[in-house]
């Protein structure tokens, strides 16, 4: 019986996803239209970030659609829309989520193409937009030190200088072993280092904690003097701390987040268009002041003095969905 | 007269007789199908309150995929399970569960007796002030404990090392210790709520009487005091017992850090930490937990069968107190070191930090009143706060009706079906409740469009019902144990009808019971988070969403502020509620 009804939910969902190709590619008709459909309701796992609001309320002024956000987890934002979908229930519009969440969740249907997006066409690589995914914004990692307790001499400049004996007992870091910036990290520095890398940090014995912003306070506080992988965009609420960002001379891990129109999105032109708001220079810019990694050309020279040495740094690498589950296990072997 | 006249009386006499006939006949026949019709309606709300949730999650452990997706029927969440970490985790979880209901009920009695049947100084604003940890948000506890107690800059441990000149630790807060040390907060105020009214219910006489044959006041405490609370005393156990299996806050903040993993940490593990969440084993985990808990329900169902509890009888009785001469100096400092751990300290280790720029630095330029500001300000915060107002009067007001309903079908008839009712209303609270909020996504999801549950607030109101009726059928049903039936039967005698006993008698007589019901489940409601994550909708949000934004956007500041609003908020309400407590006692 359940699996009939469920049947046949599916069958609703595929008949009231549109084409988004049957929507009109002539700009000016696309921000008209937007206009008449009157609303935009984004799906986000960007939990509480302002500046996703600063953003969102400049949208809401140029353009006069109002906006309506769910925040909640990445995988509470993926289990929502797909429980939505399969009850045939098309309220969202705009998903921002994870590049791993995205590509899980394009994989399972959950989207539908975009159509064209004037702005597409400044994204700059590595990142890169398809029919279904623009890039929104990149999350990128270092380190943190207490700079009470950690004198500039003695600050790690290579990723591999956390190895030193004299760092043994003193990291706090985000967990490698479960999703997340901890697992970013791992599987990145897994792939540059390799698996010894990774040994000899497990014999540093690191301190797991899942709850990020509590972490990053606790180095400020002198609990430890180190801390990894540190998102460079939560540097803006520690200003005025004894605490510094490092970016190691290999590089920054780094992860996307995407946007992408839901599928049976009720309201597709104005998702159309606050895609291409999102990608003008204007709104990368708000990200790249916070600390985030614009993904359009022209950004970054205009960025915060303090900011853009850190961001120019090099891009060491990011993860990939089809292998996550295979690192976060190798990580639960490495460190018991 | 004449004969017609007499005929046409007689036919009137005769109407009149049938017309009492028929209404006596449809009364009868309203009470012999209307007690069937009204156990059959309240089932059929208890199922989809408690049971259509648990079915929808009963399918994700035995269905390869979550409800929606093409999958297959089988076993694998439950045979995935089967392994020795995970028994090592369960081991873990009974065991600090265990250790931190023990020693939270050892205390909340003792603090009940000293509040509810001594003459301890101040004993109206000690139980006022043992109560708070109870209303103040997790995070905010453990946030303020991890200040106070870290091994290497805790507050505790650098007064510690400039007292005794040593570098040594005293506390560390992150351990088993630092588990079963937060939990205790809330458990002990939580059982301390159960169990104090059921003290002070009772009539003196009986202990008057162990006391006239010669026992001690020791012995009367143990074998007559505490064997009269027994079935409050193993209800509160067993709700804290379960809660602390349910329990996540404590071992994610001061267990996962050290390696101690209890059943949610792995549950959450299960459902958010991995690229493909498993629904499958983290549901089929819940059942095996559920049927744990299943087994101490039988086992506390047995301890109380064929006994006796009433203590409030028709006769009158005056509530009077045990004097303790200046033993009452000892137990007032008992209340006031217990207050000074569970509130004084973090409490003001979060008032003082809410004026500071940050958490833990007290520096005199950072001193601002920037993070009440934020909050004054913050228009998504007061729509949350109307809203969560309104689903906390609504929702604590229909889940105590309900769960009074309940509670009398369940401790004070054999109607046919009671069993079942109260095992219904039992059900939620044996699913920890981040995957009860899944069972409710899933099933208010997938009715009907017509049926305008999901997106709205209705849904979050019908899960908060859910989440609260089995503490409002414990708190009742333990109050209605103790009134006698005679006073029942006397107000039955005297014409009453069951509703008007039900109103006039029971919860006349255990309405201190409803208002602690109410309270705690007020702000059960205000502190929900798991469940209002999967169900609030744009426009619907809720304080415990707002206050998860605040947190993971790097706010701890801005969410102390809304916790310290939260304890003023419930000191009104409890001021108010026992003041009204105190009237009505000295009615009776």
């Amino acid at each position: 019986m359940l699996r009939r009804r469920v049947l046949g939910m599916l069958a609703a969902t595929s008949a009231l996803a549109g084409p988004a190709s049957a929507q009109t590619d002539d700009w000016s008709k696309v921000v008209e239209a937007a206009k008449k459909e009157g609303k935009l309701v984004i799906y986000t796992a960007s939990i509480g970030s302002p500046f996703h609001k600063t953003v969102i309320k400049a949208f809401e002024q140029k353009y006069g659609i109002p906006v309506e956000m769910l925040e909640a987890r990445a995988s509470e934002v993926r289990e929502r829309v797909r429980v939505e979908q399969a009850a045939g229930r098309f309220l969202g519009d705009i998903h921002h989520n994870g590049s791993t969440t995205t590509w899980l969740m394009n994989r399972d249907g959950n989207f539908q193409p975009h159509g064209p997006i004037p702005n597409i066409k400044n994204i700059v690589p590595p990142y890169e937009a398809d029919d279904i995914r623009v890039p929104a914004e990149v999350i990128s990692y270092c380190l943190m030190v207490n700079r009470n307790l950690v004198k500039p001499g003695d600050e790690p400049k290579s990723w591999k200088d956390i190895l030193d004996p004299k760092w043994t007992g003193k990291i706090l870091s985000d967990d490698y072993r479960a999703l997340g910036g901890g697992a970013v990290f791992f599987v990145v520095t897994y792939d540059t280092f390799g698996k010894e890398f990774h040994e000899k940090l497990a014999a540093q014995k690191p301190v797991f904690s899942r709850d990020l912003a509590n972490s990053e306070r606790r180095v400020a506080r002198g609990e430890f003097p180190l801390y990894l992988p540190f998102s460079l965009q939560n540097y803006n609420n520690l200003k005025g701390l004894p605490v510094k960002p490092i970016v190691p001379t290999e590089g920054r891990p780094y992860v996307r987040f995407d946007l992408t129109m839901m599928k049976g999105a009720p309201h597709p032109n104005a998702a159309r268009l606050f895609m291409n708001h999102y990608l003008e220079p204007d709104s990368q810019l708000v990200f790249a002041n916070a600390g985030y990694a614009p993904v359009v050309k022209g950004v970054v020279e205009k960025t915060l003095p303090e900011i853009r040495d850190l961001l120019a740094t090099k891009a060491l690498g990011t993860t990939t969905p089809d292998r996550q589950d295979a690192m976060l296990e190798l990580a639960k072997q490495i460190y018991k | 007269m004449g004969s017609a006249a007499l005929e046409e009386r007689s036919d009137r006499v005769t109407a009149a007789a049938n017309f009492t006939g028929r209404v006596a006949a449809s009364l009868g026949g309203l009470r012999r199908y209307g007690r069937p019709a009204g156990i059959t309606a309240l089932i059929l709300v208890l199922s989809f309150l408690s049971l259509y949730p648990m079915l929808m999650l009963l399918y994700g452990s035995l269905h390869s995929t979550p409800p929606g997706i093409a999958g297959e029927f089988n076993l694998n969440g439950y045979i995935s399970i089967a392994t020795t970490e995970n028994l090592v985790v369960l081991a873990n979880t009974v065991g600090i569960s265990l250790v931190k209901t023990v020693l939270a009920l050892a205390l909340a009695v003792l603090l009940a007796w000293i509040v509810a049947r001594t003459d301890t100084p101040g004993r109206g604003v000690l139980e006022v002030l043992i109560t708070l940890p109870f209303f103040i948000p997790p995070i905010l506890t453990a946030t303020a404990w991890a200040m106070l107690g870290n091994a290497q800059v805790g507050t505790i441990n650098l007064v510690w090392r400039w007292l005794t000149g040593t570098d040594s630790t005293l506390i560390d807060v992150y351990s088993y210790g630092g588990v079963i040390w937060h939990m205790m907060q809330y458990s002990t105020p939580f059982i301390f709520l159960f169990v104090v009214d059921a003290f002070r219910a009772m009539d003196p006489a009986l202990e008057e009487s162990s006391r006239m044959s010669g026992a001690t006041r020791w012995q009367t405490f143990w074998r007559i005091t505490l064997a009269l609370m027994l079935p409050v005393t193993t209800s509160a156990f067993i709700l804290s017992f379960i809660r602390g299996i349910e329990s996540f806050e404590s071992a994610v903040f001061f267990g996962t850090p050290v390696g101690i993993e209890v059943l949610t940490t792995t549950i959450y593990h299960s459902i958010t930490q991995r690229a493909q969440p498993d629904y499958q084993s983290a549901t089929a985990l819940s059942f095996a937990a559920l049927a744990l808990m299943f087994l101490l329900l039988v086992l506390q169902s047995r301890l109380l069968r064929g006994r006796s509890f009433t203590t409030v009888t028709g006769k009158g009785y005056s509530p009077n107190v045990t004097r303790l001469g200046w033993m009452r100096w000892v137990t007032f400092a008992v209340c006031i070191v217990f207050f000074a751990l569970t509130v004084a300290l973090p409490v003001g280790q979060l008032l003082l930090s809410s004026f500071f720029k940050f958490f833990g630095f007290y520096e005199v330029d950072m001193l601002t009143f920037e993070h009440y500001r934020n909050v004054w300000e913050n228009s998504a915060f007061w729509r949350a706060f109307g809203n969560t107002m309104l689903l906390g009067v609504t929702g604590a007001t229909a889940t105590m009706a309900l769960g009074g309903i309940v509670a009398y079908i369940t401790t004070r008839t054999r109607w046919r079906g009671r069993r079942l009712i109260d095992v219904l209303a039992w059900l939620p609270w044996m699913m920890p409740g981040m995957v009860l909020g899944i069972g409710f996504l899933w099933g208010f999801a997938i009715l009907p469009h017509a049926i305008p549950i999901y997106g709205t607030l209705w849904a979050l109101l019908l899960a908060y019902i859910a989440l609260g009726t089995p503490v409002a059928v414990r708190v009742t049903s333990a109050a209605y144990q103790q009134i006698a039936a005679d006073i029942e039967e006397c107000s039955r005698v005297h014409g009453a009808g069951w509703w008007q006993t039900l109103g006039r008698i029971l919860i006349a007589l255990a309405w201190p019971a409803f208002a602690v019901g109410w309270v705690l489940i007020f702000f059960g409601i205000m502190r929900e988070l798991s469940a209002s994550i999967l169900l609030y909708a744009p426009g619907t949000e809720v304080l415990s969403v707002v206050m998860l934004k605040m947190w993971v956007s790097g706010k701890p500041e801005e969410v102390s502020v809304i916790g310290l609003a939260m304890l003023i908020l419930v000191l009104v309400f409890r001021w108010v509620q026992l003041r009204f407590i105190k009237r009505r006692i000295s009615t009776l």
